[in-house]
């Protein structure tokens, strides 16, 4: 098919939309409600082209043979603003702390206010991980999209109709009272910022202000490969030293790595795996490092409860360590220990208020609330040098980070079972058969004559289609968000979903740096037995790393 | 009436005599094209639906009358029922559908016990194998979009899709589904029985300030002074609006009633429905009125309908409350003509019409109010 797009020829091959032609050849189209991973639902009328003289939405247009497209002209630019400027009268301010995506449309179509009144007037809706305010909501959908359709949870939609459509929890409920996972995948889609985390960096500053606590930072394997986005830096750099000097500029007494809490989770995990093996069941086994497929269980699949792993979640060990062995180690009070942790995901501010956990962790950072707090403490970040995490509980191995990407406890598991099983040091590291961002990846190994098989899924729709044949397989990961936690809800937010395969490949890059690259091999966890805990899965370590979990009702 | 001409299963029998191809061409010969407003040949629909491939075809009736005004679908559902599922049995044996929908219009929910008695007695008596479902409607105006209602049905909230896909290709679970009206279902089997039938017959509803509103048949093209006479106004006539997608017209009791001349350019020229407007109104009351309908009947999908209507709601308030000034008219206009040049459906793109056709036709009732 050929077409004429703003005067130039153009051959189009495939089935596409105008939206897509035009970003192939270099033509960026703005657009509030369309995003990649979505599908397209025409709904914010931002994206308007001229086919023919005719406005018409590309995101949802496919051309017409030999039809003449134009993408800029006066009278597309004068719709854009009109469409926007009557559905942001709520604007959001677009200020350092937060680039919305709607900020760069504003600039794009040259509009600077509007000619209508506020007539919303919503409660703002607070949960424990994520808050909502539907008075700057533009109703573009996305996030009641994702909920569906990529993370199978329908916890959101829309309610009502004409101008009182609104988003809601079904039943009008508030979040905190509805079957919501907490992964923030909503949040990763909100153009406005309408849904964002709870967050706790008031809570934080005080603390480290207080010269009485000891603040204690630790951040977790994907912090590391998405940081620097939200300073420029491009997707996929690794800025693990520059983190841990920011760290220390604003003020925390010390600065700790989750990757060891990651090994010390695959310790635990590969020997309650071996110890089912024993048992002969039950199988599968499945991962319990991401908090919003806890929940998802529990609110979904209660039949699973035996098949979960009792190991709490690689920051929550750590956490607990830093309470008790580094307390002892240190001899700095449990009770003047302020457990920081940054992480990718929202759903472990909710994982830190759960009771049977009895968590550790003093307050859950996202990603990006360490952006704005970096910012707020006038860093030039980029401009930092390097250091490195404090070595009490800082070192660790490259199968702890992992972790951040899907597949990553998976094959940090299999390193370590299988030397435990052997009793040899294999030399088989790498298995390329669960990584990569494919939703559902499976592969199996033979340990001691016996055939185990194993699968890894991200994002909570995929979780869904893996469990249909879940009893094929004897350890399976689930991580809720797309492409494990480096996709997770408290990540800077990104709109090009090549972002997740670039963040992927600086975690891979991470393992292969490091001089140790199986758990077990970490002389820190080795000490941490050897002085603490004895071995894993012993009655001191089970009593500190391992917790249960509930069954919850959806209404 | 034409309309109320009853078929007996005859229509039926003969269709089964001959066959697809013989249905189709008959439909075709006799000109019949849907009554729902678009105007778009039915044998041409159907053939959509034939030529895509699929294991299982839908057909729904959409008796979900809504536009203001209009009230002629109840007429045929009280009076002449059998005939209209007649239809439906005829479009389900000639595109091969083994399950049927009628969408009821919520309001419409009194005809509903009688009419599943009427189906159950007439699928018996064709011996036809077929289920019919009546689907109830909820009361939402955008129901009756043919890719609303499909969403509908299937339990999603009423909201229109973008086409293509039409429903002919991807309908209801993604299989090709006709969805015809209640006239124009009528129309099929009286269409297919008798040879003296006419296409050109057309169903009004006519209403407003009139001594004799109801449903009457007039044939295209019929002036409208006609009308007028058999409506039976007290006052003199000032305005009248082909429902509320049309806008707010002057009178022309010279017009000559055809889908070209109710519907300039492009728009949808909707079912023939007429209310008659007289001296003692102020179109801006009227222009309110239909405000009030398209702020509340928005589905609330796309932006320039959703934001748009209420914004032209709240401007005319400000009009009716001698608030308004010069740039609050030009504002109206401006973003009457944006929500209908920008939005997704049929809704959407008339939504602005009565402020348009009032602004243009009757300033000295905007005028009125703006005086001090």
């Amino acid at each position: 098919m050929k077409i004429d797009i703003d005067g130039k020829k153009v051959v189009v091959k495939g089935d596409k939309t105008i939206w897509h032609i035009c970003d192939e050849i270099g033509i960026k189209i703005p657009t509030l409600c369309y995003h990649k991973s979505l599908f397209p639902e025409a709904r914010c009328r931002i994206c308007l082209v001229e086919m023919d003289g005719k406005l018409v939405t590309s995101c949802s247009t496919k051309p017409r043979d030999g039809c003449n497209i134009v993408t800029k002209s006066e009278k597309i630019k004068k719709a854009r603003r009109r469409n926007l400027e009557l559905m942001t009268p709520h604007a959001p301010t677009c200020d350092i702390d937060d680039d919305f995506e709607v900020c760069k449309i504003y600039n794009e179509v040259g509009m600077s206010n509007t000619r209508f009144e506020k007539i919303k007037d919503y409660k703002p809706d607070l949960g424990a991980s994520v808050v909502r305010n539907n008075n700057i909501c533009i109703n573009c959908g996305r996030c009641v999209n994702v909920c569906a359709d990529i993370q199978g949870v329908h916890a959101i939609d829309f309610a009502s109709r004409a101008h009182n459509e609104h988003v809601t929890p079904y039943s009008e409920k508030r979040l905190a009272e509805i079957a919501c996972i907490r992964c923030g995948q909503c949040i990763m889609n909100c153009p406005v910022g309408a849904i964002r985390e709870r967050s706790h960096l008031d809570e934080v500053q005080k603390a480290l202000d207080n010269p009485k606590k000891h603040v204690v930072v630790q951040t977790a394997p994907s912090i590391r490969a998405a940081l620097g986005e939200l300073f420029g830096m491009e997707a996929g750099t690794l800025v693990t030293g520059k983190m841990v000097t920011a760290l220390k500029k604003c003020g925390f007494d010390k600065v700790f790595d989750v990757n060891l809490g990651a090994d010390m989770t695959i310790m635990e995990e590969a020997s309650e795996l071996l110890k089912r093996l024993k048992n002969k069941g039950p199988f599968p086994m499945i991962t319990t490092c991401c908090p919003a497929w806890i929940l998802m269980m529990e609110f979904f699949f209660h039949d699973l409860l035996p098949n979960m792993s009792t190991c709490k979640s690689p920051h929550e060990m750590l956490g607990m360590l830093t309470k008790t062995y580094y307390a002892e180690k240190s001899g700095v009070s449990r009770d003047d220990i302020v457990v920081v942790s940054i992480m990718p995901c929202t759903a472990k501010k909710f994982e830190s208020t759960r009771p049977e956990l009895e968590s550790a962790v003093d307050y859950v950072l996202t990603t990006r609330e360490l952006g704005r707090l970096i910012k707020r403490n006038n860093i030039k970040f980029t401009k930092l040098k390097d250091s490195d995490f404090d070595p009490t509980l800082g070192l660790s191995s490259g199968a702890g980070a992992m972790f951040g990407a899907t597949g990553g406890v998976m094959e940090a598991a299999l390193r370590t079972a299988c030397d435990f099983a052997t009793g040899k040091h294999l030399k088989k590291l790498e298995y390329k058969e669960i990584r990569g961002m494919k939703g559902i990846k499976e592969g199996s190994i033979t340990i001691k004559g016996k055939k185990i098989k194993y699968a890894a899924a991200h994002g909570g729709a995929n979780i869904r289609e893996l469990l249909k044949n879940k009893d094929k397989y004897h350890f399976i990961e689930m991580m809720a968000c797309p492409g494990g936690c480096i996709g997770g809800g408290g990540q800077p937010i990104y709109i090009d979903p090549d972002v997740l395969a670039k963040r992927t490949q600086a975690i891979y890059q991470a393992d292969r740096k490091l001089p140790i690259r199986k758990c077990h091999e970490n002389p820190i966890v080795k000490e941490i037995y050897n002085k603490y805990l004895d071995k894993p899965l012993s009655e001191k370590a089970e009593k500190l790393l391992h917790t249960s979990y509930t069954m919850r009702d959806r209404f | 009436m034409q309309i109320l001409r009853e078929t007996k299963l005859e229509a039926l029998k003969k269709a089964r005599k001959l066959g697809q191809k013989g249905v189709l061409k008959i439909l075709e010969k006799k000109a019949l094209v849907g009554r729902g407003g678009a105007g778009y040949p039915t044998a041409k629909k159907w053939r959509k639906v034939i030529e895509t491939k699929s294991d299982e075809k839908f057909v729904i009736c959409n008796a979900d009358e809504g536009e203001p005004g209009t009230f002629k679908d109840k007429f045929i559902l009280k009076h002449n029922t059998e005939t209209m599922i007649e239809g439906l049995l005829i479009t389900a044996f000639t595109v091969k559908a083994k399950k049927c929908f009628i969408y009821l219009r919520g309001e419409y929910d009194f005809l509903r016990k009688k009419l599943r008695k009427q189906i159950d007695d007439v699928v018996k008596r064709s011996g036809m194998n077929i289920e019919i479902e009546i689907v109830r409607g909820a009361g939402a105006y955008i129901c009756g979009e043919s890719t609303a209602i499909i969403q509908s049905i299937m339990g999603f909230r009423g909201q229109p899709t973008y086409k293509p896909p039409y429903p002919s290709v991807s309908g209801l679970w993604g299989k090709p589904t006709v969805i015809n009206n209640v006239e124009t279902l009528t129309c099929v089997a009286q269409a297919i029985l008798y040879d003296d039938w006419d296409p050109d017959v057309r169903l009004f509803s006519i209403s407003g300030n009139i001594d004799n509103p109801g449903v009457y048949e007039f044939n295209l093209g019929v002036k409208m002074s006609t009308i007028i006479d058999i409506a039976h106004p007290k006052k003199k006539l000032k305005a009248m609006s082909f429902g509320c997608f049309g806008g707010i017209m002057p009178i022309d009791e010279n017009m000559r009633i055809t889908p070209d001349t109710i519907c300039r350019e492009d728009c949808h020229h909707g079912a023939y429905s007429i209310i008659f407007i007289d001296e003692t109104n102020n179109v801006v009351d009227i222009s309110y009125s239909i405000a009030k309908f398209y702020a509340y009947e928005s589905c609330g999908k796309c932006t320039p309908c959703r934001e748009g209507t209420i914004r032209l709601l709240n401007l005319l308030k400000k009009v009716r409350q001698k608030k308004a000034k010069k740039q609050d008219l030009d504002l109206m206009k401006e973003f009457a003509e944006h929500i209908q040049e920008t939005s997704l459906c049929g809704l959407g793109k008339t939504a602005g019409q009565h402020v348009i056709t009032s602004l243009e036709h009757f300033p000295e009732d905007y005028r009125n109010y703006m005086k001090k």
